[in-house]
């Protein structure tokens, strides 16, 4: 009944070859990535690969409950142990032994928690609330979160100590918008489901225009946003309709959908016609088209520094070495840099002589 | 001409080492280096590359884990930073101690105490905090595989 990982771009088959890899070991795993990129859906497949697919998958979603329910749901309670607590109840803890518990967004766990956690992770152990006994308990943690806890760190909002706990293992899962190759097949995925669900309903598929323009579609809501797009067109049956529903922003360059999507006046100041050469630059290395918060946090100097260099490097690396026939070692004494540098540069930008 | 010969190899300094090993006919020995930042990965190579090591690097744990997988038994020793993307350095090390019990490890960090501290927990033979000494490193890679 879960939803299988689709996509073709690089990104999603990295995922899928990373979780490939690591289904196996039950190392801590951290999946980020905005709201409704399928965090959940990277981690059912991580659980369905492993060899713990037949014990239980248990999710606990640590922004939806109060500080205190929230930990009861986790470790549970003795009887009697807070004013209400009747019976008995096992935690998510106990649930999930042998199995997979999925902390979905962690990073909005309240402090005095996390440090609880750090303790499980750490010992293996935990107690239910009003209990003297501790249980030892063999779960597979796979968190989740928006958030970047990075700089949750730093604003002392998340533990440190938890962070790299958790971090063993991490997958981050790009936006829709920087992996559009992905749409035709989600919209396949989803039309179908929607089909099997509802056969009555005559919602049709996209024409080839429109399916470019949903491809260009920033899809702020990611991946949701665009299933429930798809669900309805099964009862709208108008593509027409469900353009103009969706958030009016965006749907051609992505400098336009900056400006549309940039309140801040610090941005706006970008958008003056003298600066389109700057942003032109800019845009090369950054991507323009993200909220003005994750845009400044992608403008980090060092590594706008390493991709341009990158950049640069691989072109001239290029050019030097057609101007010597590939001759390597020729190459490299122009360039003034070792014979084993070379090839090792070669081989990061993926550069080699044409087939002949 | 012997002298000459000497006099060159002396000069050279690197390939002094290389003739020495070969020499020797010991195998040389082969290390995996897994960073994140290109410009270590780079200085790693040339160092130990220039000693007489054999070297392969990976970006980050992921592409070591590939090499590791696809070359089992060919490593001597993995020398890896610990934050890296995919999978973390600790990550690695607790796999390796799982896959390739015989390969010894030398973990890195500039990360502070936390990662390091998980390092040692996941067993790792070694743990070290940049800045490092690059000479230092190549002591302890020799003491460890009992050169």
């Amino acid at each position: 009944m879960s939803t299988p990982l689709i996509g073709v771009s690089k990104s999603m088959l990295k995922i899928k070859e990373l979780i490939n890899h690591v289904a196996n070991t039950c190392l801590n795993v951290l999946i980020t990535g905005e709201t409704g990129v399928g965090k959940e859906v990277v981690a059912q497949s991580l659980y369905r690969e492993s060899s713990r697919a037949n014990k239980n998958f248990v999710k606990i979603n640590c922004a939806a409950l109060p500080e205190t329910l929230l930990e009861s749901e986790l470790y549970g309670y003795e009887k009697g142990a807070f004013t209400g607590a009747h019976k008995k109840r096992p935690g998510k803890f106990l649930t999930a032994d042998k199995g997979v518990l999925f902390l979905d967004e962690i990073g909005d766990m309240p402090l005095a928690l996390q440090s609880k956690m750090l303790h499980v992770l750490q010992s293996g152990e935990f107690s239910p609330l009003g209990s003297d006994e501790d249980f030892k308990t063999d779960v597979w943690v796979i968190a989740a979160t928006n958030h970047n806890l990075e700089e949750s760190m730093r604003n002392k909002t998340f533990r440190e100590d938890l962070f790299y706990r958790l971090n063993i293992i991490k997958i981050d899962i790009p936006p829709l918008r920087e992996r559009s190759e992905d749409i035709p097949a989600l919209i396949e995925y989803y039309y179908r489901m929607y089909k099997t669900e509802y056969p009555n309903n005559n919602g049709t598929k996209p024409d080839s225009q429109t399916m470019t323009r949903l491809c260009a579609y920033p899809w702020p809501g990611n991946v949701r946003q665009l299933q429930n797009c798809i669900k309805k067109q099964m009862v709208l049956n108008s593509w027409d309709k469900i353009f103009e529903e969706l958030p009016r922003d965006s749907t051609h360059d992505t400098l336009h959908v900056t400006q549309a999507q940039a309140p801040s006046s610090s941005l706006n100041q970008f958008h003056s016609e003298v600066n389109n050469d700057r942003l032109k630059i800019i845009s090369e290395f950054v991507d323009l088209s993200t909220s003005s918060e994750k845009l400044f946090e992608d403008i980090s100097l060092k590594k706008i520094k390493k991709l341009a260099s990158d950049k640069v490097e691989k072109e001239v690396i290029t050019f030097v070495l057609e101007k010597v026939g590939w001759n390597r070692s020729r190459a490299s004494k122009i360039l003034k840099i070792s014979y084993k540098t070379l090839l090792y540069k070669m081989s990061e930008f993926d550069v080699s002589p044409p087939v002949k | 001409m012997q002298v000459s010969y000497k006099l060159l190899y002396g000069l050279l300094g690197k390939k002094f080492h290389t003739i020495n090993y070969e020499a020797d006919m010991a195998a040389p020995k082969r290390l995996l280096i897994v960073d994140d930042n290109e410009d270590i990965l780079s200085t790693f190579y040339e160092f130990f590359n220039s000693l007489g090591y054999e070297v392969k690097t990976a970006v980050d744990g992921f592409a070591a884990l590939k090499i590791l997988r696809d070359k089992p038994d060919f490593f001597d020793c993995l020398i890896t930073d610990l934050v890296m993307p995919n999978i973390s350095g600790v990550g690695l090390i607790s796999i390796v101690k799982k896959e390739f019990p015989d390969l010894r490890i030398i973990a890195m960090t500039g990360y502070g105490d936390q990662p390091g501290a998980l390092a040692s927990e996941a067993q790792a033979d070694l743990v070290l905090f940049k800045p490092i000494d690059l000479f230092k490193i190549e002591e302890k890679v020799s003491e460890l595989l009992g050169q």
